[in-house]
């Protein structure tokens, strides 16, 4: 199934070629985890984000048992501060 | 070196100018700017005094890398004491006004009493003079800069000065440098204009010299190399946060009522950059200040056919434009989803000298008044002044700068217009100042950080952003918050930005900076002596000045009404637990004043 991610932010700069200006589809097995859902995104691994997934945060330690469904919202966060 | 070590003392009152010699063992222990300004604002007037009067003193104070080769090295502080809050004020700005300052031979620039009629500060190096201001008071800082800039005919000269709202003591005005950068919380342009002083003209030729300047131009090249996250900056600016605290739950809406706003993709990154329905672009380029190597700022321009600026040719050009706090003050506060509406509201808080901030905090205080019936039209000359209101918000905010109709009661800021019309609860504020573009109950971290600010409600006292995004429990967040208020105040203090440490570099970059640039050991243990003695002076100044425990608390909304959504969705901040860990780490007792013990250890005893 496709799903929809958002990445905001600085993030989106590790979105995958063809994407528009914040969001790709993720290609992604029935039944997948986050995690496996995570691992397709060429996010370095040494950039930190959160999870929102239908405007809730979801833990980190969850994301090995979190399963997507097709609806879901998903949208990832980079921790940046100022204003 | 890196300092002058001399500063420029004006009494308006005489019309003299003095130049003096820093005093060597405070710049040793203060550093710079926000330090070393309050460190002479303490010794120098009574806390006690009405910021308003001739006793309160206001001092642009550089730091000692203002004006160096080190990357946002382009800072400087206004300290004194707010208009707006009665607490010590240190309003920090950018540009390039900072930078003269210091290479015109000053680190400090300390101005006292008041004059008997209008005049401006024009500086050239040591030839200091006070001029009739007869012909630019009444004039916009706009106007006052160019009609300086034709007069003086050098195009390095810099300014920083105050527009009407400043000139009639709207409690939130500011100083603006270069046009459209600001020294812009607590009412800082309030204080120059009630000392009739309406800009500072200044020239510097004199250059700045670091202590060993080979190994400090190796340094600055090997910090740089570590800034890796700056083109993110550059690009987007500050406000990428739109979206992050929109996602997050902690975006403050329609006067903190929501910590969603439905809008919020009408005023990000992605609506700045793209074309609207007419072809138009909001934002033109991004702009940097003195010095610095990312270019956060924000060039922008409104769209001509928008209704604010219609048939208004002199707003058609790009300037200083939407920021992530003046995206929400501007925008998701007061629930305006008007990219140029609220662009326009941006230009005039330049153009008259305000603080966007409060402008749009209060603003949204009026409008949840007009929501429950307070006020209404007859109180507000006829404007309809509705959340998501985009003309409201256009007429009130030039209203405010001109001091007129109801915008001379929004110029009070709202802790003061909400009593006035029998709803103190209703102000977004701390300290009377309003709150920057974070919700305390979704990030708890940042509801301690602003309960506790020294100048008020301000999202750059403290660091509890990374904490606060990943956890609302509350463990762990009152050492973070008294740590990096710490921390903070050593940077503020060194004449460089916060931003870079969004960017790639750490305390440690700062530090190596610092240590390369001035005289003796700068070291991390004496780097955060230094920070800790800073926010107590500070603490110590709004003690004398009548503020206390009492003062350290949030509105009523934050303690009591549950956040509707998001991360936070059903919590309240719970400041009262974290408080009392609070003062205790900071060596201050249960009414949050330092102990002996802790102004011994600090030698402010």
């Amino acid at each position: 199934m496709d799903i929809s991610v958002t990445l905001f932010g600085g993030l989106r700069h590790f979105l995958p070629a063809g994407s528009s200006f914040n969001k790709c589809t993720i290609k992604i097995d029935d039944e997948s985890r986050l995690e496996a859902l995570l691992e397709q995104l060429p996010i370095p691994a040494e950039k930190k984000y959160i999870v929102i997934i239908n405007d809730e945060k979801v833990s980190r330690e969850d994301y090995a048992d979190i399963t997507i469904n097709s609806d879901d919202t998903i949208v990832l966060l980079p921790p940046i501060k100022g204003g | 070196m890196a300092w002058q070590k001399q500063i420029l003392r004006v009494n308006l009152t005489t019309g003299s100018c003095n130049i003096e010699p820093l005093n060597m063992e405070w710049a040793e222990s203060y550093l710079g700017s926000r330090g070393l300004g309050s460190k002479y604002l303490y010794e120098e007037m009574d806390p006690a005094a009405d910021a308003l009067s001739a006793e309160n003193k206001i001092i642009f104070a550089t730091g000692p890398l203002t004006g160096t080769m080190a990357s946002t090295g382009g800072r400087y502080t206004v300290v004194t004491k707010g208009a707006l809050t009665g607490a010590i004020a240190c309003s920090n700005s950018g540009g390039k006004f900072g930078a003269e300052l210091k290479m015109a031979g000053y680190d400090l620039l300390i101005i006292e009493g008041v004059s008997e009629k209008p005049v401006y500060l024009h500086i050239e190096d040591d030839k200091v003079e006070l001029c009739d201001a007869g012909e630019i008071w009444g004039k916009t800082v706009w106007e006052t800069e160019d009609l300086l800039a034709q007069k003086y005919r050098d195009p390095l000269m810099r300014f920083a000065g105050i527009g009407q709202a400043g000139e009639s003591l709207c409690r939130f005005a500011c100083v603006v440098n270069d046009k459209h950068r600001a020294a812009g919380r607590s009412g800082v342009g309030a204080v120059m204009g009630s000392k009739n002083l309406k800009t500072i003209a200044v020239r510097g030729t004199i250059g700045v010299r670091a202590k060993d300047p080979k190994a400090f131009y190796k340094i600055v090249n090997e910090v740089n190399a570590r800034m890796t996250d700056r083109d993110e900056m550059a690009r987007d600016g500050t406000i990428a946060m739109v979206d992050v605290t929109n996602g997050f739950g902690s975006l403050p809406t329609n006067n903190n009522r929501s910590v969603r706003f439905e809008g919020a993709n009408k005023l990000n990154a992605e609506a700045m950059h793209s074309p609207n329905e007419n072809g138009h672009t909001n934002i033109v380029t991004n702009g940097a200040c003195f010095g610095c190597t990312i270019g956060c700022g924000r060039i922008c321009k409104i769209d001509p056919t928008h209704f604010s600026v219609k048939d208004r040719p002199e707003y058609h050009g790009a300037s200083g434009g939407l920021e992530y706090e003046t995206a929400y003050a501007l925008g998701s506060a007061c629930g305006v989803d008007d990219i140029d509406a609220a662009t326009f509201a941006g230009f005039l808080c330049n153009e008259y000298g305000m603080d966007p901030i409060s402008l749009g905090g209060t603003i949204a205080a009026a409008m949840e008044l007009y929501d429950i019936g307070a006020i209404d039209d007859s109180t507000t000359g006829g404007i309809k002044l509705e959340f998501g209101s985009a003309q409201a918000l256009c007429q009130i905010a030039e209203l405010t700068g001109k001091g007129e109709g109801f915008g001379a009661d929004i110029a009070m800021g709202s802790k003061r217009l909400c009593e006035k019309y029998g709803h103190p609860d209703l102000s977004m504020s701390v300290k009377g100042q309003e709150f920057a573009a974070y919700d305390g109950r979704s990030m708890q971290g940042m509801g301690l950080a602003y309960a506790t600010s020294n100048r008020g409600a301000c999202h750059l006292r403290a660091d509890p952003y990374g904490h606060d995004f990943e956890t609302t429990e509350i463990e762990g967040k009152a050492k973070i918050v008294a740590e990096s208020q710490r921390d903070v105040a050593f940077l503020d203090s060194s004449g460089l930005c916060l931003f870079p440490g969004g960017c790639g570099w750490g305390l440690e970059d700062y530090r190596t900076l610092v240590d390369a640039a001035c005289e003796s050991d700068w070291n991390e243990a004496r780097m955060a002596e230094t920070g800790e003695r800073i926010w107590v002076l500070e603490k110590l100044f709004n003690l004398k000045a009548g503020l206390s425990k009492k003062d350290d608390t949030l509105p009523k909304r934050i303690l009591e009404e549950p956040a509707d959504v998001g991360a936070g969705k059903g919590l309240v901040c719970r400041l009262d637990e974290m408080l009392p860990e609070y003062y205790q780490i900071n060596g201050w007792d249960a009414e949050g004043v330092p102990t002996e013990e802790t102004l011994k250890r600090l030698n402010l005893n």
